[in-house]
């Protein structure tokens, strides 16, 4: 493990320091190249940090049930970690969507919540998270927790056509594609591009970690080491 | 050959589940129960203007299955882990999707009585027949409790076991089937209404979840019965 330490360590840092220019050329692009709109004032920006955390937890939700598809299929329990890094990331991500979208819903709509279906959807898919954390937490067995996990996590994908349809569907009043500046239209892609990128890293990361720990609980098994 | 075999031995499972509840009623009579309790309940307060009453009765109509039918579903695994039934279940000579679509069945015709006897208790207590066109609301009733009792089976099977079982049961069961209720509560209000052409729509997205439900918990069911 410790000759790996050297070049993973690098490779880290590499990446991590090409998404941090990355979110900080995002800032600039949100609070200086983005216009002022005309209506909402500076509050509107907060759209550029929703919308992004928005789609990683969507991303989230489809990558914890790609990989928990992946796990039935190979049984390595390296699916199983990255389904589980990926719905963690997805759960603070949604966590952050609701937050940012009620923000921006106290100016727009002068409410902080409302039952409009895309809000009701995301709070549902928040919940999906929710119970598939708790499913995991409830079983000690590493193989049956995570052969139910990835059931579950493969169900939690039909949540994600309700989400980027309710609107549609129940006929909401949440914004689905608003006319813009094509400089708005810009920025809107640079931070969904931005917070993909350290959606990855942490992603793998959290991984990395999952991985360090079940190889640290091994070894503790083998010493007959009880913790 | 082997289609009338499977179709021979869901039979036979789908009337054993029932004679057992016939021989000795505990879920059934648990439910029906649930349910007329709910009827009474929600009619205490119930002082609406005549032209809201129909529509508010619609989404209590189907909350109360749900939150009813839930019982049915937490009893069809756990019943036979706790009877020993499991491991007699496992040796059966027949897939794992057979054993599925009779749980299904089994759940399905619960539901479709609880369905019954609320119909009833809904228009004894409040004056006001859901049936106003029995053929447009049995095909609604038909396509929820499908989808219903998919979902349900499927998360039955995930938490039988579990320490905590009743209550992941019904976190990890009501974010899946939120759209069947949402288009239940839609397609009976279209019915109410006279609107045939939103009632249609919101059938099709019933038949469409029980659909994809019913071929993934087919597909699935044989990763959950690996125990």
């Amino acid at each position: 493990m410790n000759r790996c330490a050297p070049a993973t360590f690098g490779w880290n840092s590499a990446a991590s320091a090409g998404v941090a220019l990355l979110l900080a050329a995002c800032g600039w692009l949100i609070f200086v190249f983005a216009p002022r709109e005309i209506t909402m004032g500076d509050v509107q920006r907060i759209v550029y940090l929703h919308v992004a955390v928005a789609w990683c937890a969507l991303a989230g939700c489809v990558a914890m049930g790609l990989a928990g598809a992946a796990y039935l299929v190979r049984r390595t329990p390296g699916w199983d970690q990255w389904s589980q890094s990926a719905g963690e990331l997805g759960w603070l991500c949604s966590t952050l969507t609701l937050a940012t979208g009620s923000l921006w819903a106290h100016d727009a709509w002068s409410t902080w919540w409302t039952w409009e279906p895309r809000l009701t959807a995301t709070l549902v898919l928040w919940i999906v998270f929710a119970g598939y954390f708790l499913v995991r937490g409830s079983i000690e067995e590493p193989r049956r927790r995570a052969r139910t996990s990835a059931v579950l996590a493969i169900l939690a994908l039909a949540d994600v056509p309700l989400v980027v349809m309710a609107t549609r569907w129940f006929r909401g009043i949440h914004p689905i594609t608003p006319d813009m500046d094509w400089r708005m239209r810009l920025v809107l892609l640079a931070s969904v591009a931005g917070f993909s990128a350290l959606f990855v890293l942490l992603a793998a990361m959290r991984k990395r970690q999952l991985d360090q720990a079940e190889q640290v609980a091994a070894l503790e098994r083998r010493a007959g080491i009880v913790t | 050959m082997e289609l009338i075999q499977a179709a021979r031995a869901w039979w036979w499972l789908v009337h054993k589940d029932l004679l057992r509840e016939m021989r000795a009623p505990r879920t059934w009579a648990a439910m029906l129960l649930v349910a007329l309790a709910l009827a009474m309940v929600i009619q205490l307060p119930l002082e609406l203007p005549a032209a809201e009453k129909p529509a508010f009765l619609g989404a209590m109509f189907w909350l109360s299955a749900f939150f009813a039918g839930t019982l049915s579903l937490d009893r069809s695994f756990a019943g036979e882990q706790e009877d020993g039934c499991w491991q007699g279940l496992l040796l059966y000579p027949v897939s794992p999707a057979t054993v599925y679509l009779s749980k299904v069945a089994g759940n399905f015709v619960a539901l479709c009585a609880l369905n019954g006897v609320l119909l009833l208790a809904f228009a004894l207590l409040s004056g006001i027949s859901l049936l106003a066109q029995p053929g447009l609301f049995l095909a609604t009733a038909v396509m929820a409790n499908l989808g219903f009792a998919a979902v349900g089976t499927l998360a039955s099977a995930l938490t039988a076991g579990l320490a905590q079982r009743s209550g992941v049961l019904v976190l990890i069961l009501l974010p899946l089937v939120l759209p069947v209720i949402l288009a239940a509560v839609g397609a009976t209000q279209s019915i109410l209404e006279h609107e045939i052409g939103a009632w249609w729509r919101w059938l099709q997205l019933l038949a469409c979840f029980a659909a994809v439900f019913l071929t993934l918990g087919t597909l699935l069911f044989e990763f959950i019965m690996e125990d």
